[in-house]
């Protein structure tokens, strides 16, 4: 697998090949959409973005901020574009201005405005805002990275797909020296393991097995399931201890 | 400073007034990514042109009436700064800064896959700090660098010249001396140089079908190598290659450096080392009592 940064337009293979993310096609060649590092294999050619805005999806787990209460419900910033809209009922408290929430994004229509599902309330803490395409290397493959950073660091942790990480209790100075350090270092390789022997720490074998299969970066599409489901069973845990 | 009132003929003197060849371009640089506020910035210097050019967005585009609810709309800001020229420019937006704000935006545009965002605005704001003819040029490049840097869907880098005829001669890049000669002709030319296509072609002056072939011709090689420049100047941030080579010592190394940083400060906070290994052990009486 080659590994380059393209420039938007730069083109990424002549072949035919499935389509993956920030990808495009002109005369039957696959160009680049964005400034980003090629994630080229054999059956499909995609970037992954080292800059770009958040852009809602479909299951992506996202923090957000109110930015406006109205009786109907709630005004929530997520990072991006359009503002999402919580009604009165889904939530079960009442939420205040700049109040901080966890949720995940049910639907996006064709204005790219997202639907929230399962919003909660985070109580405390803080939020630490990073480039949000940068957002996957702080879970890691299989949340190996969330798990370091939680053993590492000791504190509550929600990472949103949004570029927005919310952090409770534990060595927070350390913690936000840390994401900076992902944050500037997301596309390079050994990003874990190097952790990992700072910190002194190895992560659960379980995970470790699983995220020691790759050390490239994670794919944007690519984040599975597994990783989402990591943060929500987390935050359980915190909420209902 | 100014050789007006000499008879200045370029065929004859085989050089320009400021020693460049007829097809070279006055120095150029780039830098990515100077303003920490911006979604995506860049800082250009083209000879005497100084340009920074940020990006916001895609954000909401306010007012609404401005939205369009099948692409995304982009609005060009294109101002010079009052110290910017000889004479005192008035700051407010006049006439030309309008124009220039609006085929910016529409060479911009062309770029841009603006039917990804709906509903938005990418707000390009250019602001020139000093000039020396092709401002609009150099805030094309400069945005469009700017833009990348923002992470937005491009087809293509914008690349941008000023060619043109000064001194009985064809020439490329012209600079304030040559776009004030007497049979001075200043053609603007930008294009998409993956494609080839060409967003913005403006002309003052008259040129034959001979001349203007060569223009032509000229000020598209000057494309690709301005081209080259913001290449570089956006790739470069990213000492990537060279790690993703190297071995994985290397990396450790680099990691390295920034940890001892961080633990230097660690130290100096001795209470937060404290609260951390206390942390650690409930972390492993949960996980016991589980």
């Amino acid at each position: 697998m080659s590994k380059k940064v393209v420039i938007p337009g730069e083109l990424i293979s002549a072949e035919r090949k499935k389509l993956g993310s920030n990808v495009f096609v002109a005369d039957g060649k696959i160009y680049s959409k964005v400034l980003g590092v090629i994630d080229d294999t054999d059956e499909q050619a995609s970037v992954v973005a080292l800059e770009g805005k958040y852009s809602p999806r479909a299951d992506d787990v996202v923090i957000g901020v109110v930015t406006r209460v109205v009786f109907a419900g709630y005004g929530i910033s997520l990072n991006s574009a359009a503002d999402s809209f919580i009604p009165s009922k889904a939530v079960r408290d009442q939420l205040r201005i700049g109040d901080v929430i966890m949720a995940k994004v049910d639907r996006v229509n064709e204005l790219k405005e997202a639907d929230l599902a399962y919003p909660r309330r985070l109580i405390g803490g803080e939020v630490i805002e990073i480039v949000p395409v940068r957002s996957p290397r702080l879970i890691g493959k299989n949340g190996s990275m969330l798990e370091l950073l939680r053993k590492g660091t000791g504190s509550e942790l929600v990472v949103g797909k949004n570029g927005r990480v919310w952090a409770r209790n534990g060595n927070i100075d350390l913690l936000k020296k840390i994401v900076a350090f992902i944050e500037a270092n997301a596309y390079k390789s050994n990003l874990t393991n190097a952790l990992q022997d700072y910190f002194g720490i190895t992560i659960s074998e379980k995970v470790a097995e699983k995220s020691a299969e790759s050390e490239s970066l994670p794919r944007q599409d690519g984040t599975s399931e597994q990783e989402e489901s990591e943060v929500i069973n987390y935050s359980n845990e915190g909420e209902f201890k | 400073m100014s050789k007006m009132d000499e008879v200045v003929d370029y065929k004859k003197t085989k050089k320009r007034l400021d020693g460049r060849k007829m097809d070279e371009l006055r120095p150029l640089s780039i830098k990515v990514g100077v303003i920490p506020n911006a979604d995506g910035s860049a800082y250009l210097e083209w000879g005497q042109n100084k340009v920074y050019a940020a990006v916001y967005g895609p954000r909401e585009a306010l007012p609404k009436h401005t939205q369009n609810p099948y692409k995304a709309v982009v609005k060009v800001n294109y101002r010079m700064t009052t110290f910017s020229v000889p004479e005192r420019k008035r700051p407010g937006p006049n006439r030309r800064d309008h124009e220039i704000s609006k085929v910016l935006g529409e060479a911009l545009d062309r770029a841009i896959f603006t039917e990804n965002f709906p509903n938005t605005e990418i707000g390009v704001f250019v602001e020139v700090a000093d000039s020396n003819a092709g401002s609009r040029v150099a805030c094309l490049v400069a945005a469009s660098c700017a833009l990348a840097d923002a992470g937005i869907p491009m087809r293509g880098l914008v690349s941008a010249v000023g060619v043109g005829k000064a001194f009985n001669e064809i020439v490329l890049d012209l600079n304030k001396d040559e776009e004030d000669a007497p049979d001075a002709v200043d053609t603007p030319l930008a294009i998409i140089p993956n494609s080839g296509e060409i967003v913005l072609l403006q002309m003052d002056g008259l040129l034959t079908r001979k001349e203007w072939d060569d223009v032509a011709k000229m000020g598209i090689k000057g494309c690709m190598q301005v081209y080259e420049v913001q290449k570089k100047a956006l790739a470069d941030r990213f000492q990537f290659e060279e790690l993703s080579k190297a071995s994985v010592e290397k990396a450790v190394l680099g990691n390295e450096v920034s940890k001892k940083e961080i633990v230097g400060k660690e130290v100096s906070a001795s209470k937060q080392v404290k609260v951390v290994s206390k942390e650690k052990k409930e972390d492993k009486s949960k996980k016991v009592r589980k």
